[in-house]
C-alpha cells in the first residue's frame, strides 16, 4: 500500500512539473536551463562587458526621439536604463531603423531591442517577447468629467470622433456593424479630431490610439479615456529566443518597475501629467 | 485414432484456409473501399465555386494586386476575391511563382493556381499573372530565386508556355518578370537591361506560339532614382530606354508600371528627379518617342503607405483621398492606362511592420476604412470631395 501510494506521488509530481513546463511559466525554459546546466549566452555576454545593447529606432516621440544634441533621449531610453542599472550594466544604444531591428537582434549585433515594438504572435516563433510595458491601442475617449464610462454608455447616434481612415476610425466602424447606435465624425488629422471633441459640445466621444491620447493629455486637453483598450497593440522589449535568463530578469524586472511606479513616472515624465479628474 | 487425427488436420486446414480467404476478401474489400474513397474524394481544400458573379463599378479601370501565393486555404482564396469583387475592382494582378508549379523539370503542379483562377473567373475578375521565381533546379547554387542564367530563359519560357496553355480563354495577361532593375529581384546580379531585354526575346514568343491572345506585359520597373553605378539598382527611365534601344519593343504588348506615390499626392507634376504617382507619364513619354504610343500602360503595383512611422508613408486620411484620385487620374485623364491594380489588397499574415499599412483589407478580412472608402467610390457615392 506505501509503495502505491509512493508510485501514485511520484506520478503526479512528474506530471505536475510536465504540465508547468507545457504550459510554458515564465521562466520554465531557465529553470531547465539552470538544471540542464545550459547558459544563455546573451545574458553572460552582457556580464562579461557589463554592457546592454539595446536596438532603438530614435523616430518615434515620446519613445525614440533625438534631442538638439542628437542623442538618442525617450521613454525607451529610460525604461531601459531602469532596466540596466537594476541588473548592475550600462547602457548602450545602437540607433537602428526601424524595419532591420529585428534583423539586428537576429544577427547578434543587438542584445535585444526597446522601440516601442508591438506584440507579434507570429514572431514568438523567432523572438522572445517581454510582458507589455505599454498599452498603445485604440481607446474611446471623452471629455474630463462627462458621465459615459464606455462604448455601452454612449447614447443612441451620439457623434464620435476619429481620425479618418485610422484605427480609431476602423474600430467605429466595427463597432456600427456589431450595431452600436453611433455615428462616426470623420476629421484628417487625430489633433483635429481631439480639438473637436475638447471644444465642440456635439461631440459625445472620441475614438484614437493611446500614444496620441495620451499626448493630448500632456499638452493639458481635459480627455480622458474610458474602459479597456478597443483594439489592443501592446508595445514590447523583444529579446533572443534563447536568451532565457535575460529574458526572464527582464519580465521580473519589469514588474518591479510597475510596482515602484517607475513605469507611470516615465509616462508622465514623456507625455506630461494627466490632469486629476476625480472619476 | 489415426483416422480420428488425419480428419482434425484436414479440418483444421479448411478452417485455416477458409479464415485466409476471409481475410483476403476482407483486404479486397478494404482497399476497393480506400480506393473508392479516394477517387470520389472532393478536391482538397474544396470550397464551392459559388454562382458566377460581376463586377459593378464606375470605374473599369479599378484593380489591386492581392497576394494568394501563400494562401493556403481555399476559403480565404475565395473570400479574398469575393472582397475584391465587392470593392468594384474588375483587375486584380496576382504571382504564379515557377518555382511552386513546376518543383522537378517538366512536372507541373496546377491545384493552386487552379484555385486561384477558378475563383477569381467564378467573382468575374480579370487576372493579370506575374510569372518568376525560379524553382531550384534552374538556377545554380548558392543564388536567390529571383536569379535566372540566360541559358535558362528557355526553361522559364516553357513554363510560361504551360501556364497560358493552360489557362487560354481565362487568362489573358501576363507579366513577365518582376522589377528587373533592381539588383534584388534581379538575383544580386548586377543590373543589366541587356540580358532582361534577350529574356522577353526568348521568352514571348514561346508564349505567343502557345497562345497567341495573351497579351504580354513588360517591365515592371520600380521606380527609383538610383544613381549610375548603383549597386542597388537602375534608374527606371533609363532602364526602359535601354530596352527600347535593343529592340525589346517586339517583345511585348503592354508596359508594366509601378507607381508609388510615397508621400506625394497624386496630381504632383511628373519630374524625373521625384517619384511620384505621375512618374507613370515619364515612362509613357520614353514610350510615345520610341513609337509605342499605340500600346497600352497596366499599372501592376503602386499607391500608399499609412504607417504611423514609415518616413515614406502619408496619414490614413491622405491615403484614403490619394488612392480614389489616382483611380480617377487613370479614368479621367489617361486614356492609354487600361488597369490601375495597386498594392496590396491583403496579407495571409500581419509582417509587422510598414508593409501591412499598404493593405486594403487585415488578415482577418476586416476591411479597413480605405478599404470601404473605395468602395463607396466604385459605387459612385463619393461626389466631388473625398476628404472629411
Amino acid at each position: 500500500m506505501r509503495h502505491r501510494i509512493a508510485l501514485v506521488s511520484a506520478f503526479i509530481a512528474v506530471l505536475a512539473v510536465a504540465v508547468w513546463l507545457w504550459a510554458g511559466a515564465a521562466d520554465a525554459g531557465a529553470w531547465v536551463n539552470r538544471l540542464l546546466g545550459r547558459q544563455d549566452g546573451t545574458w553572460l555576454a552582457m556580464q562579461e562587458r557589463g554592457l546592454w545593447r539595446v536596438g532603438m529606432d530614435p523616430s518615434f516621440p515620446p519613445f525614440n526621439l533625438l534631442d538638439e544634441q542628437g542623442a538618442v533621449v525617450g521613454y525607451d531610453v529610460d525604461l531601459a536604463r531602469a532596466l540596466a542599472t537594476s541588473w548592475g550594466l550600462e547602457l548602450e544604444i545602437v540607433p537602428i531603423g526601424y524595419d532591420s531591428l529585428l534583423d539586428a537582434l537576429k544577427a547578434g549585433r543587438i542584445d535585444s531591442v526597446v522601440s516601442a515594438v508591438p506584440y507579434d504572435p507570429r514572431g514568438t516563433r523567432d523572438y522572445g517577447f517581454s510582458p507589455p510595458y505599454f498599452e498603445a491601442g485604440v481607446r474611446l475617449a471623452v471629455r474630463a468629467g462627462s458621465p459615459i464610462t464606455g462604448v455601452a454608455a454612449l447614447p443612441p447616434q451620439a457623434l464620435v470622433a476619429v481620425e479618418w481612415g485610422s484605427m480609431g476610425d476602423l474600430v467605429g466602424r466595427r463597432l456600427q456593424r456589431e450595431g452600436a447606435a453611433i455615428e462616426l465624425a470623420p476629421y484628417a488629422t487625430p489633433d483635429e479630431a481631439i480639438a473637436a471633441l475638447a471644444e465642440d459640445e456635439r461631440i459625445s466621444a472620441l475614438l484614437l490610439d493611446q500614444v496620441s491620447l495620451r499626448q493630448a493629455q500632456g499638452r493639458g486637453v481635459a480627455v480622458e479615456a474610458v474602459g479597456p483598450a478597443l483594439e489592443s497593440n501592446p508595445y514590447v522589449i523583444v529579446a533572443p529566443l534563447t536568451a532565457t535568463v535575460l529574458r526572464e530578469r527582464i519580465a521580473t524586472t519589469l514588474a518591479d518597475l510597475q510596482a515602484q511606479g517607475v513605469l507611470a513616472e516615465l509616462e508622465t515624465r514623456w507625455f506630461g501629467p494627466i490632469g486629476d479628474y476625480s472619476r | 485414432m489415426e483416422r480420428l487425427s488425419g480428419g482434425v488436420r484436414r479440418l483444421r486446414a479448411w478452417m485455416e484456409e477458409t479464415r485466409a480467404r476471409r481475410w483476403v476478401a476482407l483486404a479486397v474489400v478494404g482497399l476497393g473501399v480506400a480506393i473508392g474513397v479516394w477517387v470520389l474524394r472532393p478536391p482538397a481544400n474544396y470550397v464551392p465555386l459559388g454562382p458566377q458573379r460581376h463586377v459593378e463599378t464606375i470605374n473599369p479601370k479599378m484593380g489591386i494586386h492581392t497576394r494568394l501565393t501563400d494562401e493556403v486555404e481555399a476559403w480565404k482564396i475565395k473570400r479574398t476575391l469575393e472582397m475584391v469583387r465587392e470593392m468594384g475592382a474588375p483587375w486584380i494582378v496576382e504571382y504564379f511563382p515557377w518555382a511552386y508549379v513546376e518543383q522537378q523539370p517538366g512536372r507541373f503542379s496546377w491545384n493552386h493556381t487552379d484555385l486561384v483562377i477558378d475563383h477569381a473567373e467564378r467573382q468575374g475578375l480579370r487576372v493579370i499573372a506575374r510569372l518568376g521565381f525560379v524553382p531550384e533546379w534552374a538556377r545554380p547554387r548558392n543564388t536567390t530565386p529571383l536569379y535566372l542564367d540566360e541559358e535558362r530563359f528557355g526553361d522559364f519560357g516553357r513554363y510560361a508556355a504551360e501556364f497560358v496553355r493552360r489557362y487560354a480563354g481565362r487568362v489573358h495577361h501576363v507579366i513577365i518578370w518582376n522589377e528587373p532593375n533592381l539588383a534584388l529581384e534581379w538575383g544580386y546580379a548586377p543590373v543589366d537591361p541587356g540580358k532582361y531585354a534577350e529574356m522577353l526575346r526568348v521568352v514571348t514568343p514561346m508564349i505567343r506560339a502557345a497562345n497567341p491572345e495573351v497579351r504580354i506585359l513588360a517591365g515592371a520597373l520600380a521606380p527609383t532614382l538610383a544613381p549610375p553605378g548603383s549597386p542597388d539598382g537602375m534608374n527606371d527611365l533609363l532602364y526602359l530606354q535601354a530596352l527600347y534601344d535593343l529592340g525589346a519593343a517586339d517583345y511585348f504588348d503592354i508596359l508594366a508600371v509601378h507607381a508609388y506615390g510615397w508621400v506625394a499626392d497624386p496630381d504632383e507634376p511628373a519630374h524625373p528627379e521625384a517619384v511620384n504617382f505621375r512618374r507613370t507619364e515619364l515612362l509613357r513619354a520614353i514610350m510615345v518617342a520610341n513609337g509605342d504610343a499605340h500600346k497600352p500602360v497596366m499599372i501592376t503595383e503602386g499607391g500608399w503607405n499609412d504607417h504611423p512611422r514609415w518616413t515614406r508613408a502619408v496619414r490614413p486620411g491622405a491615403r484614403i483621398d490619394y488612392t480614389v484620385r489616382a483611380y480617377a487620374i487613370a479614368l479621367e485623364e489617361w486614356p492609354w492606362m487600361e488597369a490601375v491594380c495597386l498594392w496590396a489588397f491583403r496579407y495571409p499574415w500581419d509582417t509587422k511592420n510598414y508593409q501591412d499599412y499598404f493593405t486594403f483589407v487585415r488578415t482577418d478580412f476586416e476591411p479597413k476604412p480605405i478599404y470601404e472608402e473605395v468602395q463607396r467610390y466604385s459605387r459612385g457615392e463619393l461626389a466631388g470631395e473625398v476628404q472629411p
